[in-house]
């Protein structure tokens, strides 16, 4: 389980992110703050080029904001050397990805124990909490099974698995159900609701699926990369 | 999962990049160790063949050194016997050969020729230098030499005589008179070196110091040394003993009086390094665009592992064990392979074409060098890690979210 953590997981105040593209300048979020507390199940929406993916990306120390400040448990993010955001992704927070991405030379077992490895947890213990995290996906058969040998659906279900190896107190999912049949779709969200309930897991979806949306207990939309509403659904 | 377990995960997943790039050092490496056996086998014939010749320290007078004879044996070591006696007594010395060396005209009558003469103990010479193995005709000096003398090839052709023929040498003896004496050739010998060759008469020192009229004098002694026995320690002992013997002296080791093998040693250096360096450049520039290629192409996998925790070091790490991970699998490739090779060139039999200076040439003969192979490994491994470590540090500089949305 997650540890208890007193306050907002992750906490934006007043980013704003822009991309050069040819001569001219184009806001991606503009003076966002938004904060996303323990346990949380919440949906970024919006079209496409609102800033959801930009967003997720700040919040989840994947990139730095040209203003204002992430902060995670209290400490500001781009205080932080590149290392230190490499050690707080590892520790504190898990992503899934629109196509997967997972590590093609790994097998689904050792994908889940990569980022246990990186956290120096010993080989037994990986093996043990791969194993587990597996079969909580449903996916105990394909233990030594290659990724480029597992459906969409699986390999969604090996990633999510992965994203919860080093007990994360929130996963980052970016259009998880975007490359997946809907009925794959759904699975895929009821495995992530379980594991929101059973784990206390905060998810943030950045996604445009009226799917994941409904499914979501807090919808934030953005509109030309600022917050056009946040309500509980 | 270790980075390099990781690494040769990616490289067996990359199998016809990885095994050229494996290839190329391979035969890199190959290239190094042959060429590192085939110099070390260079230097040690050249080193025996410098010794043979030279002995391992000469004892010769003081003034000798750095000057040049104005008269006969001007710097000659008188009472050459009880000088001979006082070396051999040393438990590090194999043999003590008395020299002496002279110029003079040699002729038939017909014919007259200038001649560089050594006069020599012949049993003792025959015993520890490569002479007698030079006898193309007849025999080399017998006993004490009596009045047999062996001419080089050239200069036996230059007089027109064989062995059994009779000549006449003419010399000055110290005080600056004219001396003459008749010689019988024993034998005629191919010295290597032609301007030598030409030139090259050996007798007995008895003949040699009748002719010179110098008495028990010699020009030089030269000493060699047991197995194992340690030059330096030896010439010490040589220098207090021969000191005490009240002769004023120095010792001079071999390397000193072969200039030659410094020479030859530093072209072999100088060429291996440049083939050396040619090897590590063609390894350096393979190896970058083969890692640089492996970077562009796992773009996307970089930002995944970026974004699930890894460090850049960590990134950096990877990518440095992929290239000493395909340097180790090369150099173990390269072993097998110079060791084939190498069995191969010594079972030929080709004939290398004769060194600066020499008149034969010598069969290819390439040493099992284990610092060769030991240094073609560092090589390959440092020059790896080199060509990948640009490759491997921007992989580990790129932007996660730029590496995310690579297609």
């Amino acid at each position: 389980m997650t540890a208890a953590i007193a306050g907002p997981l992750v906490e934006a105040r007043s980013l704003s992110r822009s991309y050069r593209l040819g001569e001219s300048v184009v806001p991606a979020v503009r003076d966002v703050s938004l904060a996303i507390a323990p346990g949380e199940f919440v949906a970024l929406r919006g079209p496409s080029g609102s800033g959801k993916t930009t967003l997720l990306n700040l919040l989840g120390l994947l990139d730095r904001p040209d203003e204002g400040s992430v902060r995670v448990g209290g400490r500001d993010g781009e205080a932080l050397t590149e290392e230190e955001r490499s050690d707080l992704r590892r520790d504190r927070f898990g992503f899934v990805f629109q196509t997967f991405n997972l590590i093609p030379v790994l097998s689904a077992e050792e994908n889940v124990a990569y980022p246990m490895a990186l956290a120096g947890a010993s080989a037994a213990r990986r093996r043990e909490r791969a194993r587990e995290l597996l079969a909580a996906v449903g996916l105990s058969v394909k233990l030594g099974v290659r990724p480029d040998l597992l459906s969409g659906g699986q390999r969604q279900r090996v990633a999510i698995a992965r994203a919860l190896a080093n007990a994360p107190s929130i996963v980052f999912a970016d259009e998880p159900t975007a490359n997946l049949d809907s009925h794959t779709a759904e699975e895929i969200l009821d495995l992530m609701r379980r594991i929101n309930a059973e784990r206390g897991v905060a998810f943030l979806f950045a996604t445009h699926d009226a799917l994941v949306v409904s499914r979501a207990r807090r919808v934030v939309t953005l509109h030309d990369g600022a917050i056009a509403s946040d309500a509980a659904a | 999962m270790s980075s390099l377990a990781l690494a040769w995960r990616n490289l067996v997943r990359q199998k016809r990049r990885s095994f050229l790039m494996i290839a190329v050092v391979t035969f890199g490496f190959a290239a190094f160790a042959l060429a590192g056996g085939f110099i070390a086998q260079s230097f040690e014939g050249l080193r025996e063949g410098t010794i043979k010749s030279v002995g391992d320290l000469q004892i010769v007078d003081r003034r000798a050194v750095g000057k040049a004879e104005e008269a006969t044996l001007e710097y000659g070591l008188p009472d050459a016997r009880r000088a001979r006696a006082l070396a051999a007594a040393d438990p590090d010395v194999a043999a003590v050969l008395p020299r002496i060396d002279f110029v003079g005209l040699m002729t038939t009558g017909a014919k007259s020729v200038p001649f560089l003469g050594v006069g020599v103990d012949p049993g003792p010479e025959a015993a520890a230098t490569l002479v007698p193995e030079l006898i193309v005709s007849g025999k080399y000096l017998a006993g004490d030499g009596g009045d047999g003398v062996v001419l080089g090839t050239g200069l036996a052709a230059a007089l027109n005589v064989k062995p059994g023929d009779r000549v006449t040498m003419m010399a000055t003896t110290p005080d600056g008179s004219l001396n003459a004496l008749d010689g019988i050739v024993t034998g005629l010998a191919d010295v290597r070196i032609k301007e030598l060759n030409d030139r090259y008469v050996a007798a007995g020192v008895g003949l040699v110091s009748r002719l010179l009229q110098s008495g028990d004098t010699v020009s030089k002694l030269v000493v060699f040394l047991k197995p194992g026995a340690d030059e330096d320690r030896a010439a010490e002992r040589l220098a207090k003993a021969m000191a005490a013997g009240g002769y004023p002296i120095v010792v001079r080791h071999w390397r000193e009086l072969a200039t030659f093998y410094e020479q030859v040693k530093l072209l072999y250096v100088g060429i291996f390094g440049f083939v050396g360096a040619v090897l590590v450049v063609i390894v350096i520039l393979s190896a970058a665009i083969v890692m640089t290629m492996a970077v562009t192409e796992r773009t996307r996998e970089i930002g995944t592992l970026r974004a699930i925790g890894t460090r850049p070091s960590g990134i950096r790490t990877m990518f440095l064990a992929e290239g000493v991970v395909i340097a180790l699998a090369g150099c173990v490739a390269g072993t097998i392979l110079a060791l084939i090779v190498r069995a191969a060139l010594n079972a030929s039999g080709i004939m290398l074409p004769p060194p600066p200076g020499a008149t034969h040439g010598m069969p290819i003969n390439v040493k099992l060098y284990p610092l060769a192979y030991g240094a073609g490994l560092l090589a390959m491994v440092l020059t790896m890690a080199i060509a990948s470590y640009f490759p491997a540090r921007r992989a580990a500089r790129m932007p996660i979210v730029e590496a995310l949305a690579h297609v």
